[in-house]
């Protein structure tokens, strides 16, 4: 960051100001100075005097920065150029007042100044970043570093303070204020005591606020939790480590605009390394609209895993009432047929026939929904396997059709093997059933993909599918036969697309009329062959 | 005076079951398929205690060869009367087999877990139904050894 430089002039200054203990010569008390010059009136005296004169002429011209003197109880002794500038006062308007004029009411009730003196003569040296208030009354975040004056026996002289508007950093923060205008987010910068040092236009949009509303304000009042509180270094870890932990991941927050109504927020923490110590800079995204989206999808799942629940439980219910109309039905048929008229049997075989068709129907639907509701993990299956026990299951269809089937090697997939099985069973079961007069031939095969998936292929020499119904098979109960030529309910091949699809592959149908079909289905595949 | 020291030719079999419908068809498919069966139906599981326990208008109640018990009852669920029984140490000896049309796997764990003798669901076509019903008269009632039966009351 460019931001680096603006200290690193301070501190070339700070040296030339060296050595501490003439720097009060520098200062207001002139009648002490004065004193200490007509002490000295010897021509090595008159020289120094000489280049402190230099010196205090040079820091008096220094515009962008406030260097002034304070003595030990904080009143101002000097003042320069740039401390004229940036806090408006001029040196016989400020020389002579306690330096506490330039705090906030707020910092002057915790007692700031007296304690920024109290830790400067402690440690030498003070550096930190802090609101200060000018002469007008309006307020700018500045980068201050406060100096310990000590004279050669180490008694307290005073203070300097050097300071620097950090509103106004030019080259560095405006270029990096080009970036963060440049940026499609809400941008913030805040400084490890939680305060906002840069922002945004988008931040000003989002928030509602000018942007010298937010400046050097609590970034808590735009961000009330969770925020301030990830930045502060404690007990177990340091600022850095603090903000280490939170690099990098987005954080879901609440923001608070102007007005006080609430939003929901992401941010994105980077840390940015600068001499006034650890800048964080945050990206902040409005969520509502994907929050909107998240809770739809969740409501959308919800309402799905209703239905499917729904349609077992009803095709369950319904099953009770129905026994008893099938049972007392076929007992009646089987008790009292030929003993009534001719049209009493063929009522009593329609009622029948239609309660053992709904029975069907709500088995098939059951077996349906069991798709979603009963299935198992997807586990490494061996799908030659499932092929072989679909066969053994089929095994009276294919003695009785004379079927001939045949495969390839068949993969190893990523499966729910009893839903593999049925899907074989299933495909390889209508193979059989739709067939010409002849031997019905079948041919199961896999190959890998473009996806690294394995497509499944069971191919027939049976009646074929005009291709207006290459959809329209996979529907529930739709059916392209009349009762009395195939039976069945047409559910087949919609369950086989279902355990597809819960699977993560599709299934579809090649097919001409009269030279059979290829139904071919995908699995996502393991690596090798079984 | 009692129903068992007799060597009598029937069987009793106590049936625990609310819907009517369902109580009709066992008795049809037990009388074809078995004569010597007697039916006796509780309607509900506080009636079912009461005919074991011989209370009430029951005071002259078999004790039952087999009990076919059905898990979704009035008054008291069936889970209560199986434990009931289990825990009752004159009847915990009658096998008692539960018939429901429940299939829910805890249902069937539980009902084990309470020493049920076996779990059946009643199958949804009539045929299947009937042949479970032979299969519980074949086995429960014909080639089941069961303890000597202690005089009851």
């Amino acid at each position: 960051m460019c931001k680096r430089r603006l200290f690193s002039d301070v501190a070339q200054l700070h040296i030339g100001i060296m050595p501490l203990e003439r720097i009060q010569n520098l200062g207001y008390d002139p009648g002490n100075a004065s004193a200490k010059v007509a002490e000295a009136p010897n021509s090595a005296d008159e020289a120094l005097r000489h280049s402190e004169e230099k010196y205090r002429m040079l820091l008096d011209e220094i515009q962008d920065y406030a260097i002034f003197m304070l003595d030990p109880q904080g009143v101002v002794a000097s003042w320069n150029a740039g401390a004229e500038r940036i806090k408006g006062y001029k040196a016989d308007e400020i020389v002579g007042h306690n330096f506490s004029v330039f705090f906030r009411s707020e910092d002057i009730k915790r007692g700031m100044p007296e304690e920024l003196l109290r830790i400067t003569a402690t440690n030498g040296r003070h550096e930190f970043q802090g609101m200060r208030v000018r002469k007008d009354g309006s307020r700018f975040l500045a980068s201050i570093i406060f100096i310990a004056l000590r004279d050669r026996a180490g008694n307290l002289r005073g203070f300097s303070e050097i300071s620097r508007d950090l509103s106004e950093s030019k080259e560095s923060a405006a270029k990096y204020r080009g970036l963060l205008e440049a940026a499609p987010d809400a941008m913030v910068v805040v400084n490890q005591s939680g305060e906002i040092v840069l922002l945004n236009v988008q931040a000003e949009k989002q928030f509602g606020y000018r942007r010298d509303e937010l400046i050097g304000q609590k970034v808590k009042n735009i961000i009330p939790q969770g925020f301030a509180e990830r930045l502060i270094a404690d007990g177990t870890r340091t600022a850095a480590e603090a903000l280490a932990q939170q690099i990098g991941t987005g954080i879901e927050l609440t923001g608070r605009r102007k007005n006080g109504s609430e939003f929901p927020i992401e941010i994105m923490l980077s840390p940015l390394e600068s001499p006034e110590g650890i800048l964080v800079t945050a990206a902040i995204r409005d969520i509502t609209t994907r929050k909107k989206t998240d809770a739809h999808v969740l409501e959308l799942n919800r309402s799905n895993e209703e239905l499917s629940q729904f349609a077992y439980v009803a095709s369950h219910d319904l099953q009770e009432p129905l026994r008893m109309v099938a049972s007392f039905t076929e007992l009646l048929a089987r008790r009292y047929k030929g003993k009534l008229d001719s049209d009493a049997d063929e009522f009593i075989g329609f009622a029948v026939d239609g309660a053992r068709r709904m029975q069907r129907l709500i088995q098939d639907l059951l077996a349906y929904s069991r798709v979603a509701t009963r299935g198992n993990d997807l586990v490494h299956t061996s799908s030659e396997a499932a092929l072989r026990r679909a066969l053994m299951n089929l095994r009276g269809a294919i003695e009785e059709s004379g079927a001939l089937v045949t495969h390839d090697p068949l993969p190893t997939a990523m499966a729910d093997e009893r839903q593999l099985i049925q899907v074989f069973q299933n495909l390889i079961g209508n193979a059989i059933k739709y067939q010409n007069p002849g031997v019905p031939r079948i041919h199961i095969s896999a190959a890998r993909n473009a996806d690294k998936k394995w497509t499944f292929s069971v191919q027939d020499n049976g009646l074929g599918i005009e291709p207006q119904y290459f959809e329209k098979i996979f529907v529930i109960f739709q059916r392209l036969h009349k009762r009395d030529e195939f039976s069945g309910t047409g559910i087949g091949l919609a369950i086989c697309k279902r355990i597809v699809e819960r699977h993560g592959g599709t299934i579809s149908v090649e097919s001409q009329l009269g030279h059979g079909s290829t139904f071919t289905f995908d699995l996502a595949g393991t690596e090798g062959k079984s | 005076m009692n129903h068992i020291e007799v060597e009598s030719s029937h069987l009793d079999v106590l049936l625990v079951e609310d819907s009517p419908g369902d109580v009709r068809l066992t008795k049809e498919v037990f009388r074809d398929t078995n004569i010597d069966i007697h039916l006796h139906v509780a309607w509900d599981g506080v009636e079912a205690m009461a005919f074991l326990r011989r209370e009430g208008k029951h005071v002259n109640a078999p004790r039952p060869d087999l009990i076919l018990l059905d898990l979704n009852l009035p008054k008291m669920d069936g889970r209560v009367v199986l434990a009931n029984i289990k825990a009752d140490a004159n009847l915990k000896s009658i096998p008692t087999v539960i018939l429901t049309t429940s299939e829910s796997e805890v249902d069937i764990v539980k009902s084990y877990r309470l020493q049920a003798n076996c779990y059946l669901s009643k199958p949804v076509q009539l045929e299947a139904f009937e042949n479970l019903v032979k299969s519980i008269n074949d086995f429960w009632l014909t080639k089941v050894k069961l303890p000597q039966q202690r005089q009851g009351g």
